[in-house]
């Protein structure tokens, strides 16, 4: 059977809230990652403060509700951004968020990589009948990227985002499994 | 659309852990209630222990446990109580647990009739895919209710059981949602 962690880039660890707060306090200080990866106004939290925020959130040990990963590179197991997936059990759908916190890996295939796998396990393992994910407008990279996995356009909630001054839109996108599916067997969609 | 929490003879009715654990405490006095119930030796308890567990067991149960009270329709009456725990998201499983506390309303299709409602609950609210039950060897009444509300026989644990000195096998029962589909057109 396939390794379900591990891509062709990237492979997905089971988050760990010191190392996670450890990265996360670098890279919320990246204000660009933060508007891309976030939807909330821009803040500073104490690496402490991250930690009990991720602790937390790992409270209580495993809940099928929330599938926190890490993501690694490959050729140097570097640990590069996350992936959580949020599961409504009786709906069977799943939620997914992504980021890339190290800029040295943007636009390189990675955030792809993970997301495969994300959809992967959500399908394959979770049993779910459709992924959901959120993003802004001006996030081009990660539209092109979602679509790359599978993803189509569903919508978009206009304004709700205050930017600089300017509104703009959150889009969101889904996949179904049959869709999915079929992608896999390289047929047309 | 139809009520889901109203059968034939019973419905539906949310836990308050008052009335149940007082409730609960005079049928667990009954031995043979609770041989048919449980799989362990018979205890005794007291009210302020059945309402620990249940307010413990209530306590933000999730998606993964749904419980209900079991009332007549007829005049309102608290006969029981049933619960469906999902052991497994994937495969879409949940085991059931039935208890009808109240003897006079024994083998006169009441457990039957709210199995059914249950599994319309767990197939067409929660969209599961099985439904799983035990039952005890000695328990014909119980096995040719869920029998009737569509289980069929899926294996046993030999000699699982203890009761005065002798040993009985543990049945396991299973429903697909197909089956029960199929069942109600």
């Amino acid at each position: 059977m396939k390794d379900l962690f591990r891509g062709e880039l990237v492979r997905l660890t089971s988050e760990e809230p010191e190392l996670r707060a450890k990265h996360e306090v670098r890279w919320q200080r990246d204000t660009e990652f933060h508007r891309l990866a976030d939807s909330d106004p821009a803040e500073l939290t104490s690496e402490k403060k991250l930690k009990e925020w991720f602790d937390k959130n790992a409270e209580g040990g495993f809940k099928p509700e929330r599938h926190a990963f890490s993501i690694h590179a490959l050729d140097d197991d570097k640990l590069i951004g996350f992936l959580v997936l949020w599961v409504n059990l009786i709906y069977g759908e799943v939620w997914v968020g992504i980021g890339i916190g190290e800029r040295d890996y943007w636009g390189k295939g990675y955030g792809t990589d993970a997301m495969k796998l994300g959809v992967q396990f959500a399908f394959m393992e979770l049993g779910v009948q459709r992924v959901s994910l959120g993003l802004h407008e001006y996030n081009a990279r990660a539209l092109k990227s979602y679509e790359k996995v599978g993803f189509k356009f569903e919508g978009r909630t206009r304004w709700d985002v205050l930017r600089e001054g300017k509104r703009t839109d959150t889009l969101w996108m889904g996949v179904l499994r049959d869709e999915w599916l079929q992608m896999q067997q390289g047929e047309p969609q | 659309m139809r009520d889901i929490y109203k059968g034939t003879l019973v419905q539906l009715s949310a836990v308050d852990p008052d009335e149940f654990s007082k409730a609960f405490t005079n049928w667990r006095r009954d031995s043979e209630f609770m041989r048919l119930m449980d799989s362990g030796p018979v205890r005794l308890g007291s009210q302020k222990d059945t309402q620990n567990w249940i307010e413990k067991d209530l306590d933000d149960p999730g998606p993964h446990q749904h419980s209900f009270t079991i009332r007549t329709l007829a005049e309102n009456k608290l006969l029981g109580d049933i619960g469906l725990y999902v052991v497994n998201w994937s495969g879409r499983d949940a085991f059931v647990g039935l208890g009808i506390g109240d003897r006079d309303f024994w083998g006169r299709g009441y457990g039957t009739d709210v199995m059914n409602l249950i599994l319309r609950y767990a197939f067409m609210e929660i969209n599961l895919r099985r439904v799983t039950l035990t039952v005890f060897e000695y328990n014909p009444r119980a096995i040719r209710s869920y029998e009737k509300a569509g289980f069929r026989h899926e294996g046993r644990m030999r000699k699982a059981l203890h009761r005065d000195g002798k040993h009985y096998d543990e049945l396991f029962m299973g429903i697909l949602r197909e089956e029960w589909l199929k069942l109600e057109q």
